[in-house]
Formats: structure tokens, sequence, C-alpha cells
């Protein structure tokens, strides 16, 4: 799942951008941006992010 | 038959087994955060079962409820019934293939937790591994709860319909924490200074497990046969080898051999450790059991383990990675096609993925976790609706990946590639260090599976953009790699392709521009082959962001013992002479250097405006599209196939 940025936590400090491996994150005015197109889903960003503010969608649910 | 050790019938218990491969256990991160079997979890073993292996053996399903032993966030629980209905679905699909079905119980220990705030260990041993949560001791209550949850799990994976259990107790899971001196120093009845007492737990386990379950049901274990941690104080290896003579005793109808912890300082798994390299341990084992011996570890081709197995040294054949890399590696080995296994680089991108708690992914099969969905092709490509003609510049992976899966769906494709030798920049990757070569294996593979499938490939000619127009081509794929950037053509400056190409060579100081995984490589690339004085700067604020955590240790590493100046956050400000003004956050640092190297990539933008208008479509994949990593450029190539 591409990751979820939460703006409001979000400070800019654009250390998710300086780890993102296909360099998939645009940073502009202190807004994070990811470019689904190139995102791999690694998880480097939420790892990273000193704030929390970016979060991976994890299935839950019975089969 | 090629491989007749491997394709020897052989015995667990009162099993009969088909042949000696068995599928080894790996988390997926495929399941759900409560710990339900997913529909993409059966598929993917149920594609092990149908690749010919004899075992196909689960990941390993947490046996608590707290979660106190689940390691990865995607982890499927045996920890109550209302998980049976889906592990019996995986039983299912992996016996209606004709193999054995093993439930592997793993409880995570020291690696534990992973949505807790702490983990269980047998005593507080602070963590070297930052990702891994605070340890607490577990109380002699907790470790009654835990046997008894893991005889319940046993319990629970028979009603599911499984053949055989699996224990696992290695790398800093629960059981191993018990065994290794590093990490329990209790004082009670599950400590002590000798192997015997340690075992204790793992004797427990083993005992109320195969009470629970009876003889019917052969129940193996994994264990640590060199845990490389003396600098820790681990177990010396004597102390390891009898760990499984003690398993024996305690009631184990086959045991598995691993090498190292997690936390080891030594590679153990990568592509700098020879094949076969560890299968002395096995040796050792195999001399104090009477059980089955199984081993992984770095046995990729089948004439490893076949040697193995006819010299006794093993009687089973464990692959994990090579069969995430193609599930049918035992069929097609049995069939005297192994060039047309899927061959696993040992690049771990699967293993690494799983603790940013992220599906596994595999560099070089991108069909792994989509071996149900049509469109990708695991078992064939349906025909495409009308048959193009496609035109592919460039034979390196993300091309030749793609003209296979082109050609497979039935289109007639032509690649040029401009060089004498496909593989693209892995010709360069694959001559940077000890044991890259083994990327090449790759190239190989989509060269013949191009060939197999009727690509037309032209290798020493440049495809201009008139040869493309005489072909009439539906569609043409621009996968001609990205290329270096230069600096001001005042300034004389080397790039990665001259050095490593066509075998230039810098003075002995030289500036590396650009610290991601290309300058980090040559920088390698260079200390393998003579003592040079070395600058290596990055714009970003991380050195070698896209190299996988597995190798960028041992590389950074090897930089700090040869003095290599690392600078991030720099960008050179330019040179007076030999003298280069770099500036980064510490302040402006002067730096004479014989040479400069630029190994920071751009994209082709001529090629892609030259080629524009050539075909009614025009598609770029790779590094063309965007400079990554050899994954990304497997993975480009494979959809554009699938889209075409």
């Amino acid at each position: 799942m591409i990751p979820l940025i939460d703006e409001d936590i979000c400070t800019g400090c654009e250390r998710c951008r300086e780890v993102c491996p296909p360099q998939a994150i645009e940073t502009a005015k202190k807004k994070v941006r990811i470019e689904a197109e190139f995102c791999e889903e690694c998880g480097f960003c939420a790892a990273e992010c000193p704030e929390g503010a970016i979060h991976i969608p994890f299935p839950k649910g019975s089969t | 038959m090629d491989y007749p050790h491997v394709f020897s019938p052989g015995r667990i218990g009162s099993l009969m087994v088909k042949n000696r491969i068995k599928y080894a256990a790996t988390e997926t991160n495929f399941n759900t955060q409560d710990g339900f079997v997913t529909e993409r979890e059966v598929a993917f073993l149920e594609a092990q079962a149908r690749g010919g292996a004899a075992i196909v053996t689960t990941q390993g399903a947490y046996p608590d409820l707290l979660g106190e032993g689940k390691g990865f966030r995607g982890t499927m629980s045996i920890a109550d019934d209302r998980f049976i209905p889906g592990l019996a679905k995986l039983a299912d699909a992996i016996k209606r293939n004709g193999a054995l079905a093993a439930l592997q119980i793993l409880h995570c220990g020291r690696e534990g937790g992973v949505d807790l705030g702490y983990c269980l260990m047998p005593s507080v041993v602070p963590q070297r591994l930052s990702y891994f949560k605070p340890p607490r001791e577990m109380t002699p209550a907790q470790i009654e709860r835990a046997v008894r949850e893991h005889a319940d799990a046993a319990r629970r994976a028979v009603a599911a319909g499984f053949d055989m259990i699996e224990l696992s107790g290695i790398v800093g899971y629960l059981i191993s924490t018990f065994i290794s001196r590093y990490t329990n120093k209790r004082q009670d009845a599950y400590g002590g200074e000798t192997i015997g007492q340690r075992c204790r737990l793992m004797g427990e386990i083993l005992g109320a497990v195969k009470a629970e379950i009876g003889d019917k049901i052969p129940v193996g274990i994994r264990l640590c046969g060199a845990e490389i941690l003396d600098d820790r104080g681990g177990n010396t290896l004597e102390e390891s080898i009898e760990s499984f003579r003690i398993a024996e005793e305690a009631g184990a109808d086959y045991v598995s051999v691993t090498v190292g912890w997690h936390e080891s300082s030594v590679s153990v798994i990568t592509r700098d450790v020879p094949m076969g390299h560890w299968l002395w341990v096995a040796e050792r084992v195999k001399k104090v059991v009477t059980v089955p011996v199984m081993m992984a570890f770095r046995l990729f081709l089948p004439e490893i383990p076949e040697k193995a197995i006819a010299d006794g040294v093993i009687d089973f054949w464990e692959a994990c990675r090579p069969m995430i890399a193609d599930p049918e590696l035992p069929r097609k080995a049995s069939e005297g096609r192994v060039g047309e296994i899927i061959p696993c680089i040992a690049c771990n991108l699967c293993f690494s993925r799983l603790y940013y708690h992220q599906p596994i992914m595999c560099s070089v099969r991108p069909s792994l976790g989509h071996e149900a969905e049509e469109a990708w092709g695991y078992r064939g490509f349906a025909p495409a609706k009308q048959r193009k003609r496609i035109c592919v510049i460039g034979g390196g992976p993300a091309g030749l990946q793609c003209a296979a899966v082109s050609a497979r769906k039935g289109h007639e494709v032509i690649l040029w590639e401009k060089g004498e030798t496909l593989g693209g920049s892995v010709l360069f990757a694959s001559q940077v260090d000890k044991g890259e070569d083994e990327l090449l294996r790759p190239i190989r593979y989509l060269e013949g599976e191009c060939r197999r499938a009727g690509v037309g490939i032209t290798l020493g000619k440049e495809c201009t953009p008139e040869i493309v127009r005489e072909y009439h081509p539906d569609a043409v794929v621009i996968a001609t790699g990205a290329r270096f950037k230069t600096l001001p053509a005042a300034i004389d400056c080397l790039n990665p392709a001259q050095i490593i190409g066509e075998g230039k060579r810098p003075g002995k100081r030289a500036l590396i521009i650009g610290g991601d995984g290309v300058g980090v490589a040559l920088a390698v690339y260079l200390l393998g082959r003579g003592e040079y004085a070395l600058t290596l700067i990055e714009e970003s604020g991380r050195l070698g962001r896209d190299v996988s955590p597995f190798y960028l240790w041992r590389f950074l590493k090897l930089f700090r013992e040869r003095g290599v100046t690392l600078l991030t956050r720099a960008v050179p400000v330019g040179p007076e002479g030999k003298v280069w003004t770099i500036s980064s956050p510490k302040g402006e640092k002067r730096v004479e250097v014989d040479h400069v190297i630029v190994a920071t990539r751009e994209t082709p933008e001529d090629v892609r405006e030259a080629l524009a208008g050539s075909a009614p479509a025009v598609y770029v994949v790779g590094d063309a599209r965007r400079p990554r990593r050899l994954h990304n450029a497997v993975q480009d190539g494979y959809r554009m196939g699938m889209e075409l």
C-alpha cells in the first residue's frame, strides 16, 4: 500500500525524501507528496519519519 | 536424471517423502494484521507445492494471542481455533498439489512483539538492533504458558490437516534465546552453565508437542548450528552442535541446521558468501544425530545439495529464497531445464521488506504475490488479443524482461543492444565485488527466456529512429538505461562506465560525486583494486539510500577501514586547479584530487525526443524512465510487457 501522509503532523523536514530509494517523494512549501507511479511501497519513509506522520495501511479482517 | 540424490525418495519419521527438496519457511507479510491467512498466501504456497517440492513449509505461525511471539505485521496466527479454517486452506492447497504440508510454529522471542511495546526473553539483554522491542524477562508462569501454547498450536495444525510440524529456534527467536549463552542468564531451571540446562525449554516444548499430537505426525526443529556471536559471548560451536543431539533425544524427527543470528556481524546469506559455504556446519550436526538433517543457506544451484546428499552431509535440501524466486525450481531441475530456473541473486529484497511491514517482493520474479492473478502470467500469459510488432531498444534487465513477457504473449518482438553483450548496467555491477558475478545469472536467464519466446535479438548495433521507422512497429519500448551526468566541458572527469567498462583508472586521489548505489559501488570497486584516497559526496542526507541494508553495512565498514571521506548533504562548489571545494552543513571543505568521478545519473531525454513519433506508441522503462535499481528495471519491463 502506498503510504499516507498526515499533513497536520508533517513538519516538512524532508527526511523521508532523503531515504526514498526511487526518489519518489517531492517536497514543496513544507508539504510532502509521493509520486504513486514511482513509489515501490518499501516503507522506508514511514520508518524514517520522526513525527510518525507517514502511515502505511495494513489489511485486517478474517478470511 | 541429473540429480539422482536430490530426486530420490526419503523418509521423515513415519512419512515417505517423494524427493529431498523442502520449501523452507519464510514470512511474507501477505496475511492480515490480525493473523488470518489470505488468498494471496494460499496462492503462494500452492505455487510452491505445484513446483514439485516434496515438502512445503508454511511461514512460522505465532502461537500466542497477545502477539508476543509475533515478529512481522502480516504473520499468520495459530493462537486460537478461529484460525484453523484459514490454515486448513493452506494445508489443502499444498496437499492437493502433491506435497507434504508442514506447519511451522514460531515464537519470535527477542524479535517478537511487533505490535507491542516489548518482547519476551529468558533474561534482559539489551537489543543491539534498534528495530526490535525492549526485552522483558519471562516469568516461570510465562514459560509454562509458552510451552502450553506450542502444544495447542500443534493440535490446531493437525486439525487443519498438516502432515508435519516444525518448530523454529533460530536467529534470536524464543527457543534460540534460551539455548544461547548470550541471552540466557537465568539462575533457575531454564538457565545455567551447561548447554543441557539451557536446552530445557526446547526439550519441554518438543515433549509437550509430541505428547499432544502423538507419534504419527513428525515434528522437526530448526536450530542454530553456529551462532557467530563470539563477540557477544554466544554459544561455542560444540554447544550449538550438542543442541541438535539434545533435540533428537527430546523427540525431534528431523533437524534443520541454520547459521548466524540476525545480530551476527558476519555475512551469512549474501553474495559474498560462496554457495555451499556453510555445509561444514551441517556435516558436524550429521555426525551427532541419526534423524534426517536439512539445510538451506546459499545452496542455490542443485548440484550443490546433490553432492552434499551424495556425500552424506545433509539428507534434505531446504530451498527458501531460490524458491521464492522460482517455485518451479524442483520441476525444472528434474526435467533437465536448469537454465530455465529464475535465479535468486541473494539481494534479500524479500527479507528487507519484511522489516518495513511490507509484503515481500522479488527482484527477479515480479509475479511474486500475484500467483493467482491471471494478468501476471505466473502460469503462463493468455495470448494478446491483437498480435503487435514491438521494438525494444536496449538489452539490459528492463529491455530483456519486457521483450520476454511481450513475446510470451504472442507479440512479434525484436530487441536491439548497441553493445556486444547483453546486460546493461548489470555488466558493471557484476564486477564491483567478490561474488557479484552472480548478478549475471538473471541476465542469462532472461536472454534464454527471450530466445525461447522467439525474440529477435540484434547485438552490436545502435538502433536509430530510421531503423525503427523502417520496421513499422506498433510500439517502441525505450530501455536504453540512464546516462551519467557530466561536468562543464572545461573540467576533465570520469564516470563509472569508463572506469568499470573501459578500464580507465583515476589517479590515487579521487572525488566521487554521487553517493547512491552507483557511487558506493564504484568506491568499493576501486578499493578492491588499489590504494585510493577517496572522497565520496552525496547531495541527500543518506549515503547509499538505495543499497540493501544487507550489503550496505559491509561497504560502510570497508569505507571506515580504508579511510574514505564521506560527506552527506554535500555539493561540489568547484575546482581551483586540483583543489575542490565541497560545501556541506559541516562548512566548506577543500580536498586536493587527481580526478573527479561523476556517479550521478540522468534520463536520456535526447533518445526519447529522437524516437518520439517513430511508432504509434512509444514507452520508456527502467533506468531510462528514472534511474533506480535492478528490481525496478525488472518490474518496469515486466509490467510494460503485461500492458502491451
